[in-house]
């Protein structure tokens, strides 16, 4: 056991299994009381279960540390105040909230039902929403307080057939942007985590897609292989942030996986025009393909028909 | 009138007024024929008129150009749908969509409700998906079709007290980016604007959070600059027009950030710094290693405060 979190009260939504519960063992074997959620669903957001929330409990007493299972539905206010609760009514406090709970729905835009879209955004930017929103009204009264949330590059590069889920997740880095500058006048941080690894999500990635992904340049830049890239590489960069030591890291995305820990950059202009005044559409026609759109690569190239 | 997008049809979500009423005012004058979507709403959403939306169409046709109002709510899936064939029983067709629609509930985090959170995330996100989800069937069965969606500095950067409204428009970057990809082999484009304009929308945000974001040290929007008083909401309608145009076939997954007269390519966030080793991190080894590397010059957005007595 270290102790980088000693006395430190976490809650991890998600736990259950993967990265989250990687993350769950790591706070609490660096000291941290945590409160394990996960509904226990499916990879589809189906179904419900006690046992993946409580072997993680299991786990973490079993070595020493301290923990509490809780199996409430992120995706409603009343579960993200459930979970604050349990918090308090377990460990009195509450300091570090990390919300990895997510599922996934992929389908092709023009194939994606409402259900699709709507349990996507749901379990990951609301139930993300949910229980920052709880938490931060804490974190303002103690003035202290971590964040960490989970985007993807899914959301911020791009990825085919996840037009659901890339909204969700580059709405997380979105709003973690705005709560890092919210709050960060009370001492609270909040930061956002791109993750690569290897899991049941992962895995659940049809072949069929993979090869077509890995048919473009740019998608297969944005998403490597990740087989030698385990979950619980996440697990410790997590818990620095969690920790007194990343007091000042505020407002940042990182993309995390095996041994690398990279940050990430705010967008940036990459190529301006300026005229003072409107823009005339036919000065538009020249100018914006000489200059400002001039070898840009189609990331998905028209092909012709089968 | 232009010929730019002659024989064109196009959609504009939230265009009876400020940024979406200069695109779709914009895009008939060169030639398209033109639905003009507005629910007619308040800013917060509440409400509806129908005389935002006939309003533009009137002035539209006084213009010489052709128009139809439409008056649905596009957080719906049946709103969206209506809208593109709201276009096809007019205009037989669908080029071009543009999703504009939006309203505000700004509240910092810890008092934001659920109502605000889910309001603004039925608008712009469902919305940005309703109307592309729809019209996404129609132009992978003609193998052509432009989709321009509007993010915001709010989520790409950052905003206080935006919270629904940065995770909205951040999350319409990401669904542009994803979608790009998904529709580009059809000869699709989708693309993203970020606009810098003093529009009905902006008027809302109270001076106080201004003057409170500035003396509390919280960063301004990046990408605010001097300019911002000199930014009309007409002025982000050619860049819409040119890539709803043929010419801009090879332009896909993109963000554009456009105010006045500056149009910039804006660049995914990108890999800046990386710490890396064989294996996987000890804390103590990223405690160790982090302040003197990547954390090196990392500023506080919104540094902490001594309370106020």
């Amino acid at each position: 056991m270290a102790n980088y979190l000693d006395g430190k009260v976490a809650i991890v939504t998600g736990a259950g299994r993967g990265i989250g519960a990687g993350v769950a063992k790591q706070l609490a074997s660096e000291g941290a009381k945590v409160i394990v959620n996960d509904i226990g669903a499916a990879l589809d957001g189906e179904g419900s279960s006690n046992t993946p929330a409580e072997q993680v409990v299991e786990e973490i007493k079993a070595a020493g540390g301290e923990a509490t299972p809780n199996y409430t539905d992120i995706s409603t206010m009343e579960g993200g105040e459930a979970i604050v609760k349990s918090a308090l009514d377990n460990y009195e406090k509450l300091d570090i909230v990390v919300t990895v709970a997510g599922i996934l729905r992929d389908r092709m835009i023009f194939n994606m039902t409402e259900e699709e879209w709507d349990d996507v955004i749901r379990v990951h930017l609301k139930g993300t929403f949910t229980v920052c929103k709880y938490a931060s009204i804490l974190y303002r009264q103690q003035r202290s307080g971590r964040i960490i949330t989970f985007a993807s590059e899914s959301g911020l590069i791009g990825n085919t057939g996840q037009g659901n889920y890339a909204a969700a997740k580059s709405g997380i880095a979105g709003f973690t942007k705005v709560a890092a500058k919210d709050l960060g006048r009370y001492g609270v941080t909040a930061n956002s985590i791109c993750p690569r690894a290897n899991t049941r999500m992962t895995q659940s990635v049809p072949d069929s897609a993979r090869q077509l992904r890995a048919d473009r340049p740019e998608d297969r830049e944005a998403a490597p292989p990740t087989t030698q890239m385990e979950a619980e590489d996440i697990a410790p960069f997590v818990a620095y942030l969690a920790s007194d030591q990343a007091s000042s890291i505020n407002g940042q995305t990182f993309l995390v996986y095996g041994g690398a820990i990279t940050k990430l950059s705010l967008p940036r202009r990459v190529r301006t025009i300026f005229k003072q005044g409107r823009w005339d559409v036919e000065e538009l026609r020249e100018l914006a393909p000489q200059h400002l759109t001039q070898g840009l690569v189609n990331p998905s190239p028209p092909q012709t028909p089968k | 009138m232009g010929t730019l997008l002659k024989d064109k049809v196009a959609v504009v979500t939230g265009s009876g007024r400020g940024i979406g009423r200069g695109i779709a005012l914009l895009l008939a004058k060169e030639g398209a024929k033109v639905v003009v979507n507005d629910l007619g709403g308040a800013v917060d959403g509440s409400g509806d008129s129908a005389a935002p939306a006939d309003e533009v169409v009137n002035e539209i046709k006084a213009g010489g150009g052709e128009a139809v109002a439409n008056y649905d709510s596009v957080s719906e899936m049946a709103g969206g749908e209506n809208i593109v064939k709201t276009a096809l029983d007019n205009f037989g067709q669908l080029d071009i969509v543009v999703a504009v629609a939006g309203i505000l509930r700004d509240r910092m985090l810890f008092n934001m409700t659920e109502e605000e959170w889910d309001a603004v995330i039925a608008v712009h996100l469902k919305g940005t998906f309703t109307v592309a989800k729809a019209a996404s069937i129609l132009f992978r069965q003609q193998r052509s079709g432009r989709i321009i969606n509007f993010s915001s500095t709010s989520g790409l950067y950052g905003n206080s007290g935006q919270a629904n409204y940065g995770a909205a428009k951040d999350g319409i970057a990401g669904f542009t980016r994803a979608i790009a990809r998904d529709l580009g082999r059809y000869g699709v484009t989708v693309n993203a604007i970020s606009p810098g304009a003093n529009s009905r929308m902006t008027q809302t945000v109270p001076q106080s959070a201004r003057d409170i974001r500035a003396a509390s040290g919280i960063q301004a929007n990046s990408a605010v600059t001097p300019l911002e008083l000199n930014r009309e909401p007409e002025d982000v309608a050619p860049m819409v027009a040119w890539l709803a145009s043929d010419e801009a076939k090879g332009v896909n997954g993109h963000v554009f950030h456009c105010q006045g007269g500056q149009i910039s390519l804006m660049s995914n966030p990108t890999e800046e710094r990386t710490l890396r080793k064989n294996g996987r991190w000890s804390v103590e080894e990223i405690d160790a290693m982090f302040s003197g590397t990547i954390g090196m010059d990392m500023a506080n957005p919104a540094p902490p405060q001594a309370p106020k007595e």
